[in-house]
C-alpha cells in the first residue's frame, strides 16, 4: 500500500528530476518504480512499398498507398481455409518453418502452395510472389479469372 | 522470443542434426538472440577451392524470413571468384532481389558453395579494385548488377 500512495503522490516528479539536491545516501530505501505511465500510442501500421522499403502508413507517397490498397484486395481474394489435415503434402509452413496444426489460419496461392495465412500476407505484401516456386501471383490469378 | 529467433533456432537445429557437407556453423560465434551467425565453409573436392577453409558471416534483421539475411566471406581467407569481391561481398541474387522467405542460411550456404564449385578459373570481378574503395559496408546496400550468370 506504501507503495501505490507514494507512486500517485506529486513527489515523483522531483524524483525524475534527477538527485541534484538530494544526497544519495539520505534516500530512503529504493521502493519499486511504478510502471512507465501508459501512452495511448497511435501506432503506425508499417508497409513496405518495395522489398527492403519499409514505412509508416503516413510516410506513403500517393502512388504507393494506391499500389498498396490494391495489393491489399488481391490478396483477399486468394483463398483461405483451416488446417484440416487433408492435404497430405502441406505439412508445415516454409515461412515460419512450423507444422500446421489443426485450425491454423491457412491461405493457398494459385500455384498451390499453401502458408499461414499471418505468414503469407506479410510476405505478399513487400513481394507478389511465391516464396516456394517464384511463380508471380497476380499473373496466376489472371488465369485463374480468364479460364474460370 | 520473437518470430526471427523462432525460425533460427528451427534452423540451428536442423543444421546441427544434419549438417550438410562442408558447411558447419560456428556454434561460438553464435549471438544470443541469433542475430549473427558464422559458418565455416569447406572448398569442395573436386574444385578450384578444393582443401581451403571460408567462413560466412551472417547478420538477421528482426525482420528476418521477410529480410533477406547480410552475408559476407569474413576472416583471412577470402575466396577469389568472379562473383566474389576481395572485401567479401558476395554478388548473388537470392541475397537480395531474388530472395524468398523459404531460403534459408542452409539454402544459402549451398549456393554459395555450388557458386564456388563451378568457377572454372580463380579471378577477382572485373570492378573489384574500385568496388572495394567505393562500397557501403553492408553489402546489401549495394544496387548488383547481375551481370554474367556463366561463372
Amino acid at each position: 500500500m506504501g507503495n501505490c500512495f507514494k507512486s500517485s503522490s506529486n513527489d515523483d516528479i522531483s524524483l525524475l528530476r534527477g538527485n541534484d539536491h538530494h544526497d544519495p545516501a539520505l534516500e530512503p530505501a529504493p521502493f519499486v518504480e511504478p510502471p512507465p505511465p501508459y501512452r495511448p500510442q497511435q501506432r503506425m501500421p508499417i508497409f513496405h512499398p518495395s522489398p527492403g522499403v519499409s514505412r509508416p502508413a503516413n510516410q506513403l507517397t500517393e502512388d504507393e498507398q494506391i499500389k498498396i490498397a490494391q495489393r491489399l484486395g488481391l490478396i483477399n481474394h486468394l483463398p483461405t481455409g483451416k488446417y484440416d489435415g487433408t492435404n497430405k503434402k502441406a505439412k508445415e509452413c516454409v515461412i515460419c518453418m512450423n507444422e500446421f496444426v489443426f485450425g491454423d489460419e491457412l491461405r493457398y496461392l494459385p500455384c498451390m502452395h499453401c502458408y499461414h495465412r499471418e505468414c503469407i500476407d506479410d510476405w505478399l505484401m513487400r513481394s507478389f510472389t511465391c516464396p516456394s516456386c517464384m511463380e508471380p501471383v497476380d499473373a496466376a490469378l489472371l488465369t485463374t479469372y480468364q479460364t474460370s | 522470443m520473437t518470430s526471427m529467433e523462432k525460425r533460427l533456432q528451427k534452423e540451428l537445429q536442423a543444421m546441427t542434426k544434419d549438417p550438410p557437407v562442408g558447411v558447419k556453423v560456428n556454434m561460438e560465434s553464435l549471438s544470443s538472440n541469433l542475430s549473427e551467425w558464422v559458418v565455416d565453409i569447406d572448398g569442395a573436392t573436386g574444385t578450384l577451392y578444393e582443401g581451403e577453409k571460408f567462413q560466412l558471416g551472417f547478420k538477421f534483421t528482426p525482420r528476418y524470413p521477410f529480410d533477406s539475411p547480410q552475408v559476407m566471406f569474413i576472416g583471412r581467407n577470402i575466396p577469389v571468384h568472379p562473383h566474389i569481391y576481395s572485401n567479401g561481398h558476395i554478388c548473388l541474387s537470392i541475397l537480395t532481389e531474388d530472395w524468398s522467405p523459404a531460403l534459408s542460411v542452409q539454402s544459402v550456404c549451398l549456393s554459395i558453395v555450388s557458386m564456388l564449385s563451378s568457377c572454372k578459373e580463380k579471378k577477382l570481378p572485373p570492378d573489384n579494385a574500385i568496388y572495394v574503395r567505393t562500397c557501403s559496408k553492408d553489402p546489401k546496400k549495394t544496387r548488383w548488377w547481375y551481370h554474367d550468370n556463366s561463372v
